[in-house]
């Protein structure tokens, strides 16, 4: 008997450790090795014993007991329920964000048309060309970030000159 | 079994923690035993069992129901072994050898005369040593081949390699674990 059938009988008999070696016509899904398996142990006394050896090892395995604690579960669980509302806390917000997002843009839009319907009315109450009503359109639209521009400009100079860390 | 992966998906994509409670009571057991015998430290084990949980609620969503769920846990806390081992030094499994410290604590088994229990407490102790000993990759097809009764298609699902891979750990995890059956390599 050659090396290489021992260690095909040794893969199968592996392989097939989870059906606990008995008959050996179960130990694989191919009749014609199940065949040639159970003629191999009949003759082969070390693969005899490599198969009783690996049903032991498995069924020592089996025997290894691992046990979550209940305070491991319990904490798990905590701790998933915890995130489980951040998560959903998240969700709200963000859904929030984005309806305001959208409100605000709407607001945006539309009360730029209606601007420029006023400054377009107005230009022509004042009968004023319609180039200078556009820009004082366009100074209006401006003007709130310019004015905010100035004041944290002004409030960087203010902090500036009172800790002393600008030197120039 | 299809029903319940579709269940399981329905409730994961909603975020169900009645659902969560309810999986992690029942997969307790086997995710701390795989996750034991990847990592082979309990409290590390514990930490990545919780992990683990926070995980399947945060991308619960990416569970395909045509699988089993507890395949897809499996790789999820595998993904997050190999991510705590990254963080500690680039690697994979390979990274996660003994330190020497004892994973599996082998209980008394019952219902056997003394000497039979003797004998057969002192074998769980000799694999149980020697399942410390092998390579993570190796601890880790046998658990889950003959904790979980996984099927080969299974595990290379777990493992991310190919049948013929998880065959030939599986072959040498036992043929390593022969001689600590017997206490020799002790």
């Amino acid at each position: 008997m050659n090396t290489d059938a021992h260690e095909r009988a040794r893969k199968l008999i592996a392989l097939a450790g989870s059906q606990e070696l008995s008959p050996a016509d179960r130990i694989s899904d191919q009749p014609s090795s199940n065949a040639w398996l159970a003629a191999h142990l009949e003759t082969c006394a070390s693969c005899r014993a490599f198969a009783e050896n690996v049903g032991e090892t498995i069924r020592g395995l089996r025997a290894i007991p691992i046990a979550a604690e209940r305070s491991l579960v319990s904490t798990t669980q905590m701790r998933v329920r915890r995130r489980a509302l951040e998560l959903q806390r998240q969700r709200e917000r963000r859904w929030l964000v984005s309806v305001s997002c959208t409100a605000v843009t709407l607001c945006a839009l539309l009360s730029t048309v209606a601007l420029w319907r006023g400054f377009e009315w107005l230009g022509t109450r004042a009968r004023l060309a319609s180039s200078v009503w556009q820009v004082g359109f366009l100074v209006f639209c401006v003007m709130p970030a310019l004015l905010v521009g100035i004041l944290l400009l002004a409030k960087d100079k203010h902090l500036a000159d009172h800790t002393g860390s600008y030197t120039g | 079994m299809a029903q319940e992966s579709t269940e399981i998906a329905r409730g994961l994509r909603r975020r169900d923690p009645d659902l969560l409670d309810r999986l992690i009571e029942r997969y307790q057991h086997r995710l701390l035993r795989y996750l034991m015998c990847l990592t082979g430290r309990r409290e590390l084990a514990e930490d990545l069992f919780q992990e683990t949980w926070i995980r399947v609620l945060e991308r619960g969503h990416q569970f395909n129901d045509k699988y089993a769920f507890g395949t897809w846990l499996f790789a999820v806390a595998r993904n997050l072994v190999i991510d705590h081992m990254r963080r500690k030094q680039p690697a994979s499994l390979d990274g996660l050898l003994n330190d020497g410290e004892a994973a599996f604590d082998v209980p008394a088994t019952g219902q056997a005369s003394a000497f039979d229990t003797t004998l057969q407490r002192e074998q769980n102790e000799h694999i149980a040593a020697g399942m410390q000993h092998l390579p993570a990759e190796y601890r880790e097809a046998l658990v889950l081949r003959f904790h979980e009764g996984m099927s080969l298609e299974e595990i290379a699902s777990v493992a991310r390699v190919p049948l013929g891979t998880v065959k030939s750990r599986i072959y040498r995890g036992l043929s390593a674990l022969e001689p600590w059956l017997k206490g020799a390599a002790l």
